[in-house]
């Protein structure tokens, strides 16, 4: 019933592990999969030029307006971190790769980063003789050096790395304003699919010492918040560009999910829900995305893909109404009381 | 503010020795009431629950220092502040969290 076509794939869940924290080893590959998942997009391994990317600041991760809710029930939470590359060679990424590809039975996405395009198309078709199915290329992380350019370096690396492989391309892309634009400069290169989006940057103050917190630096910032602006840029991406689109971004529940695809996502990665709320967070997602199917007669999630953009209001039909008139009673001017 | 004495959670910062030495996540035993909280956020199954026949409650949660990365999400699940910061002296170059 969940089953979902995407890049030639065919997932058992529109539900994907995003890559991060929960894909960085081979046993928790199996906890996915035994936890429901369509696919795994393993943890970003760096060009050997970002090696220090492969070391990680401790600690590195903070709950910030925590709801403090365990077993499963946390709903507000925002995820403060530092997150860090793959913490291995890309030997050995690749092997983590060929040993997730020998035991897992869900689709594996690799994911790289690096900075000159030819570093991009090397590590890709390392990837792809891996053994992963696809390759998300992390063009977005709120980690990485803030001299690349989407314009320059990411569109020449996305060309690079789809004129040498077979295996299909996401392109990770960063919430903000630019993000249309950049989904279309994705679908222009040859992209076959976009991931939108990535996590914001920011940063929180410790007002005591007056210092940033944790490792001084601006943090990789998300939660279940994130969800209203990324389906917005999911909707607008959708009305666009005619790649699928992944979500990912703030989704905790399995109707967060359906939102999701309602706003024309094909699939949903999920990270810091698993990381808060447990891996039987994906298996919720599920039973809750079946119950919806079920209760609205829906046989294909593809069915109902986009649904909620197509019925969007244009702003020049939105119906409106008076105000308050300016003669109206709040308009009249009265001398305060004493 | 009763939540956030409830759940002390992570310091906002790292411990002074952290520019010296990686920090690495240590139970106070004596404060551990062994509910579990911490076990399931540890992604590096860093955390186990021992058998502690002197501990008031006959059990603690207990760090597998080879296995902890220090990223300090255990310390947020601690409804007692249980988790305190030690320096991790085991740690190499080769090693995931290190200083180079």
């Amino acid at each position: 019933m969940l089953t979902t076509l995407f890049l030639g794939m065919e997932l058992r869940s529109p539900v994907i592990v995003a890559s991060g924290p929960a894909s960085h080893d081979v046993n928790q590959i199996s906890l996915a999969e035994r936890h429901g998942a369509g696919a795994v997009v393993l943890k970003t391994a760096c060009s050997d030029k970002y090696q220090h990317m492969r070391f990680w600041p401790r600690p590195r991760y903070k709950l910030l307006d925590w709801d403090k809710q365990i077993a499963g029930r946390s709903k507000q939470f925002s995820l403060y971190s530092y997150e860090q590359g793959y913490s291995g060679s890309l030997e050995d990424y690749w092997e983590f790769i060929r040993v997730c590809k020998r035991h897992a039975g869900i689709p594996i996405v690799g994911s790289i980063f690096a900075d000159e395009a030819g570093d991009w198309a090397a590590m890709a078709a390392e990837v792809e003789m891996a053994g992963a199915d696809a390759i998300e290329l992390d063009i977005s992380s709120p980690h990485r050096p803030g001299s690349l350019e989407f314009d320059t370096t990411s569109v020449a690396a996305m060309r690079a790395v789809v004129g040498r492989v077979h295996i299909p391309v996401l392109a990770k892309l960063a919430p903000g304003t630019n993000v249309l634009k950049q989904a279309e400069a994705a679908e222009q290169a040859g992209a076959h699919a976009v991931t939108l989006c990535n996590r914001l940057q920011g940063i929180d103050v410790d007002i005591e010492s007056q210092r940033p917190i944790l490792h001084g630096y601006y943090a990789g910032i998300g939660g279940p918040w994130a969800k209203y602006y990324t389906m917005r840029h999911i909707a607008e991406a959708y009305r666009t560009v005619h790649i699928p689109i992944s979500g990912t971004g703030g989704a905790i529940t399995g109707e967060d999910v359906v939102k999701y695809i309602l706003v024309g996502a094909s699939t949903v990665q999920v990270l810091s829900a698993i990381l808060i709320n447990g891996w039987e967070t994906i298996a919720r997602m599920n039973e809750e995305i079946t119950g919806y199917m079920q209760r609205k007669g829906v046989d294909r999630l593809e069915s109902i893909r986009g649904q909620a953009v197509a019925s969007m209001t244009p702003p020049d039909n939105i119906v409106r109404w008076s105000g308050e008139p300016l003669d109206g009673t709040r308009n009249i001017w009265k001398e305060p009381g004493p | 503010m009763s939540g956030t004495q409830k759940y002390p959670g992570l310091p906002l910062l790292p411990p002074p020795f952290a520019a010296q030495q990686p920090p690495l996540a240590k139970v106070v035993e004596e404060k551990c009431i062994a509910c579990d909280r911490c076990l399931p956020v540890c992604f590096f199954d860093a955390l186990r629950i021992e058998e502690r026949p002197g501990h008031a409650l006959g059990r603690s949660a207990v760090v597998t220092a080879a296995h902890c990365t220090g990223c300090g999400l255990c310390f947020e699940t601690c409804p007692v502040d249980a988790f305190v910061w030690v320096p991790d002296m085991s740690s190499s170059p080769s090693r995931p969290g290190t200083r180079i």
